[in-house]
């Protein structure tokens, strides 16, 4: 399977020191009060995508996340349990999975199909995988948002990722927009629907020339931690214009992306 | 296109014979629950299922795996290797809760896990338990998260990747949830009275469904589908419908369906003003006064992530027994010459348009066709 990339946006909390409300209010029209972060992350992203290119009306629209909106659950958990209260009507709203996608779509114009989803493993790949059924049978253009917010307490995301304590927590929003036209096309994702065993993944390196790239899972090395590291390896490899193989792993299970810069 | 091979459910009214034989009795699931409001817990209408389950991970998971059992009785070892599992629900991530407890409040500590979870670990374990593919997705889009699930699977079966899916909708009653529809006040205290102008919202409902897609032989056919995100606000489309007129649209044009080829329509009537005024007003301007269509809520409730699976199913299985459904409690039709069934009506099969709408503009319309046999 065969994706081409067409344009990008990209932002981590660790690269880049911003007030994401405040830019929001410069470059948007839309009315930002009783909104949260999450959606605000989702929002910048999707702006800065805007900026690179043009999306369609009938374009679709798939955001992913390692966990969500972790902040708005724990704001709502401390309402019904501990403080025995009732859940205030604009929480409600926007602890919704899909909430993100209403306000990301309205700002980028986009009326097709929108879908907010997380996989317990591959989440991206996964993705990928449905956007390339989806564009199969639509053959409309796709815009996917990885969106991972930092929890308040960072012990919340640690946990909740299975990841080592010692780690820093990132967030992390990055955009694509994907479709099967390889002309004028910044990149290509190789991907297919295996997994593939640690032996088959060392046999593979061995006669790889590209940089090979491991997933925060994989690699204790890398000390910053978001579930969607994929997108970024993804939008990382485009900028720097280098090829690149990247795996993931979950349970002595592999899965392998090619990058490859046009 | 991918064909719907099986189905199995647990709702209010009991698994899928029982809850075929309540609706032919126009028997109803209603029960009541404590719903968390400004003005204290207070005892609303719900829909229960008939044998309580706990909102955890471990009052989930067994339910699903029963129904997980049921669908994949009789595929074979190898062919369970190529079958994945969707999830659509907008239940709570109790996997995030439990971290949250754990690291905010001391008094509920717990000890440091070193295994990712996240909503989609019920996918994931029932991946792993039952020996499947291991490609598993939750997706949330509110209302029409369980039928989003079933055209995503659709479309990976029919790109030729995975050879079956098992789509799952899960709603299961929460505090935060059922709390979140009473301060948006789409509540009803009474009954869900679909398209009736003395409606007065909807009743939440507790289901777990299944179904299992794939393209082997059979007599239902997923003809085609469209989802789009389309609202003018975070909760409603417009009045006048437009937003579903052109998803309605879409789903035939994608289906190479005509209005006049449409048996049945089953409508997503939540009993609330907006949604309600909305739908009929759609359908007024796709179908012609001769449209025959039904509603399915009352008898199970508005269950959320779980109704596009569950009232799916319960459809089909009215069909197959050679009905369809009434609808309960509608008297005064919000307009004029467009009124539900109100008397099971005898039909075997046809080709039908299923709609349910959502929070977050997501509507989503699919063609289901029945086979004369």
């Amino acid at each position: 399977m065969r994706l081409y990339v067409h344009a990008i946006s990209s932002y981590r909390s660790d690269r880049e020191i911003l007030n994401i409300k405040k830019e929001l209010k410069q470059k948007s029209k839309m009315d930002l009060r009783r909104k949260e972060e999450f959606i605000y992350a989702g929002l910048f992203g999707a702006l800065r995508l805007q900026e690179n290119c043009e999306i369609q009306r009938e374009s679709e629209l798939y955001l992913t996340s390692g966990f969500g909106n972790i902040n708005i659950l724990a704001k709502m958990n401390e309402y019904i349990v501990e403080k025995q209260e009732y859940i205030k009507l604009f929480d409600f709203i926007n602890m919704l999975g899909n909430t993100t996608n209403f306000y990301v779509a309205s700002e980028l114009g986009i009326k097709g199909k929108s879908i907010f989803e997380i996989s317990d493993n591959f989440m991206y790949f996964h993705t990928l995988i449905s956007i390339y059924a989806s564009i199969l049978k639509n053959n409309n253009e796709v815009i996917i948002g990885a969106i991972d917010l930092a929890s308040h307490n960072p012990e919340v995301m640690k946990r909740v990722g299975g990841v080592d304590e010692s780690v820093n927590v990132v967030s992390s929003v990055m955009y694509q927009k994907v479709s099967f036209e390889a002309k004028n096309a910044l990149c290509s994702l190789e991907f297919d629907s295996r997994f593939y065993t640690k032996s088959e993944i060392e046999s593979l390196i061995e006669n790889e020339n590209r940089e090979v790239i491991f997933s925060t899972r994989c690699d204790n090395k890398n000390n910053e931690y978001f579930e969607t590291f994929a997108s970024y390896v993804v939008n990382d490899m485009i900028l720097k214009a280098k090829n690149c193989l990247y795996i993931e792993c979950y349970e002595n299970k592999y899965k392998i992306l090619k990058i490859t810069p046009l | 296109m991918a064909n719907i091979l099986k189905t199995s459910i647990l709702s209010s009214l009991g698994d899928l014979n029982s809850s075929l034989e309540a609706i032919k009795k126009s028997q109803t699931g209603i029960s009541t629950r404590a719903i968390r409001a400004i003005e204290g817990d207070v005892e609303m209408p719900y829909y229960t299922l008939a044998k309580s389950v706990e909102d955890t991970q471990e009052g989930i998971y067994p339910e699903l795996k029963k129904v997980v059992a049921e669908l994949l009785s009789g595929v074979s070892q190898e062919d369970k290797k190529q079958t994945i599992i969707i999830i659509g629900t907008s239940i709570i991530d109790w996997h995030v809760i439990d971290a949250i407890e754990s690291s905010n409040y001391k008094y509920k500590r717990k000890v440091y896990a070193s295994q990712k979870r996240s909503i989609d670990s019920y996918a994931k374990d029932l991946s792993d338990e039952f020996e499947l593919n291991g490609f598993t997705l939750t997706i949330n889009t509110a209302c029409t998260s369980s039928v989003n699930a079933i055209l995503e699977a659709s479309n990976l079966i029919d790109a030729g990747i995975y050879k079956y899916g098992i789509v799952l909708g899960l709603e299961i009653y929460s505090q935060m949830m059922s709390s979140g529809f009473y301060a948006m006040q789409l509540l009803s205290q009474t009954t869900i009275k679909p398209f009736d102008i003395k409606r007065g919202g909807t009743i939440l409902g507790e289901a777990v469904a299944g179904v299992l897609l794939g393209d082997d032989k059979s007599q239902w056919q997923i003809k085609g589908g469209s989802s789009n995100c389309n609202g003018v606000s975070i909760t409603a489309v417009s009045r006048d419908g437009d937003e579903f007129v052109e998803m309605m649209h879409n789903a035939l044009k994608t289906s190479k369906t005509s209005v006049e080829e449409i048996t049945a329509i089953k409508a997503h009537a939540t009993g609330t003003d907006s949604n309600d005024i909305s739908e009929i007003n759609a359908i007024s301007k796709v179908f012609d006064k001769s449209v025959v269509f039904t509603a399915l809520k009352p008898y199970v409730g508005h269950t959320v992530g779980a109704c596009g699976a569950l009232e799916i199913a319960l459809f089909m299985a009215c069909i197959d027994d050679g009905f369809l459904p009434k609808t309960l409690n509608h008297a005064d039709p919000i307009l004029k010459d467009y009124q539900p069934i109100l008397e099971n009506k005898e039909c075997t099969h046809g080709t039908f348009m299923l709609n349910f709408f959502g929070f977050g503009g997501n509507n989503t319309s699919l063609i289901l066709k029945k086979e004369f046999s």
